[in-house]
């Protein structure tokens, strides 16, 4: 199962990356007017970061949906089924990558459900020519690195 | 006369692992039980008469807000295409550990279910006290498909509803309600409005939210002391003496576990059931998952009541795992929960009630945003917003890998928050 990679260092926030999911994805749902993209680029203190939807193994919003939206579905992908949202934002509660978008004046909550993109490369990633984006099999490896500071965790 | 159910709808080889009880904790465990063992039998009594569905959304089925097709998600369906067999409105009354059978009552006949294994996902009910009994025409408790239904018709006829408790199911109970145009009434014996969610600065900003709709009246510091029949309704005498009529009251002071069934099997119960880790409870080969059950508190390690559906859920799961024979433990989780009302965002995480000389506050405040994070040593052990809740899951995650504050903040998901652009 492939995933997403952010590498900071070739990010300059053109922000291609956003345009493209608002260009092609129709559940980047209006907000006031405008489009907000699945994948947000923010400046951070140490460089640019990507908040985006890290389909990750053990994803904690399936868990904790209560209007069960979001679903594990074919390939270990995280989708969600929009109609069955209720605006709880229990998933933006749990998800450790901020990569929920609660969208108030809908009540509801959005991810980036990885329906886009030509020969399975997503819209985003095809639209980085800075090579800041990366669509590979990484998430065996996030995943290895959070399971390891579960255990790290002391107990009484 | 006594009718064994072994196989009956559906024949296979293995072991038989019983479920009784039939919400989230009691699917997962079925859906993962079903992935380890293709050739076991796996059972599931429920005492609704309908398939599982969640009960969380049932004060938004109250309210109009979902359908009763997206309420009742599962379908017989879903149990059949898992070849699992399921029993609607079947009571477990006993367990036989000796025997290894389940006793159930189902349609005023008895039924011995045997078992090799067994899951007590029987979950929780609201707790009535004798100042307000329970009443099947008119004191009820909001706690599953029934009761939103019962609600729903006494929405169409009353025009004034009394709550008891303003903690999450009674108010979500009012919001539903007052789209039905009835008046509630709220009284809360706390100073604060969801209690184990809030502190007074959010608990008015949620309570002046709700306010805003002229039918909901909230009143804390409070309580009902006594009730009696009056006509068609009831007469509630609150603490101060005063009286008031209400069509029907809904008591949400809190819930019970369902242990009823368990009583002379020797599975330890403090109120809620004892589990390890592997959600084994003290008798072999019976398990518990979900409200009935304790579970641990992830970063103290501590052992408590956290009765939310995500641990359900990993519970569920995790009892499966162990009734395979795969040994699997469950870590636990942290207080939490969310919810909004009329556009205003509730979330809380971890120990909100904590105070103390050794808790120190960092506050971001704004006439629409309240965030609040409580530290211990320099760590983060709780936060709690109103208004903005977006990037609620990073300061929990922090919270749970115990990160602290000046660490965090300097990390490029905190940006995302205004607390942690806060100086401390």
């Amino acid at each position: 199962m492939k995933a997403f990679h952010f590498i900071p260092d070739n990010c300059d926030l053109c922000r291609k990356c956003e345009e493209a999911c608002v260009a092609v994805c129709g559940s980047s749902k209006k907000e006031s007017g405008g489009y907000v993209p699945h994948i947000r680029v923010l400046q951070g203190p140490e460089g640019p970061f990507m908040r985006l939807c890290k389909h990750c193994e053990d994803s904690p919003c399936v868990d904790a949906c209560i209007g069960e939206s979001l679903q594990r579905g074919p390939d270990g992908l995280v989708i969600q089924d929009e109609t069955r949202c209720i605006g709880c934002f229990m998933c933006n509660m749990v998800c450790p990558n901020g990569a929920i978008k609660t969208i108030m004046s809908l009540e509801k909550a959005f991810k980036c459900t990885l329906m886009c993109g030509e020969k399975q490369i997503p819209t985003c990633v095809a639209s980085c020519d800075r090579g800041a984006l990366v669509f590979d099999d990484l998430r065996a490896h996030n995943n290895s690195i959070r399971r390891k500071k579960i255990k790290e965790i002391p107990h009484k | 006369m006594k009718k064994t159910v072994r196989k009956s709808n559906i024949k296979k080889s293995g072991k038989q692992h019983v479920i009784v009880g039939n919400c989230i904790a009691a699917v997962s465990a079925a859906e993962t039980l079903r992935q380890l063992n293709p050739n076991d039998n796996i059972v599931i009594i429920g005492d609704e008469a309908v398939p599982s569905y969640s009960r969380c959304l049932i004060t938004y089925y109250l309210g109009n807000m979902i359908t009763e097709d997206h309420l009742l998600s599962h379908t017989k369906k879903w149990y059949s295409e898992r070849e699992i067999d399921l029993h609607l409105s079947t009571r477990a009354e006993g367990v036989d550990t000796k025997k290894r059978v389940v006793h159930a009552v189902t349609k005023g006949k008895k039924v011995n279910i045997p078992y090799d294994t067994l899951l007590v996902a029987t979950g929780s009910s609201p707790i009535f006290l004798p100042s307000f009994p329970y009443d099947k025409d008119g004191i009820i408790g909001m706690r599953d498909y029934k009761d939103s239904c019962m609600l729903k018709g006494w929405a169409k006829k009353g025009k004034k509803a009394i709550i008891i408790g303003a903690g999450f199911v009674g108010l979500k109970s009012a919001y539903g309600l007052v789209k039905h145009g009835v008046k509630v009434k709220i009284v809360e014996l706390l100073p604060t409005v969801l209690g184990r969610m809030t502190d007074l600065e959010a608990s008015s900003r949620v309570r002046d939210r709700l306010c805003q709709n002229e039918l909901i009246e909230i009143e804390l510091k409070n309580s009902v002391v006594a009730t009696r029949k009056h006509g068609d309704g009831y007469i509630a005498t609150y603490q101060n003496g005063d009286e008031e009529y209400a069509d029907f009251i809904v008591a949400s002071v809190g819930v019970r576990a369902n242990t009823d069934f368990l009583e002379n099997t020797g599975v330890e119960i403090d109120r809620i059931v004892s589990v390890d880790d592997g959600q084994r409870t003290t008798v072999e080969d019976i398990y518990a998952a979900g409200d009935v059950c304790r579970s641990r508190h992830i970063v103290t390690g501590d052992w408590i009541y956290n009765a939310i559906w995500p641990v359900a859920a990993a519970q569920g799961r995790v009892a499966a795992a162990n009734m395979s024979g795969q040994g699997r433990t469950y870590e636990g989780n942290i207080p939490m929960n969310s919810v909004d009302f009329y556009e205003l965002w509730i979330t809380a995480v971890g120990d909100v009630q904590l105070v103390g000389d050794d808790i120190e506050e960092v506050i971001f405040k704004s006439s629409s945003i309240y965030q609040n994070v409580k530290l211990r040593d320099g760590v983060p052990v709780s936060f709690m917003a109103t208004g903005n809740v977006d990037g609620a899951g990073v300061i929990r995650a922090a919270i749970v890998s115990q990160t602290p504050w000046d660490e965090f903040v300097k990390k490029p998901y905190a940006q995302i928050l205004p607390v942690a652009n806060q100086s401390r």
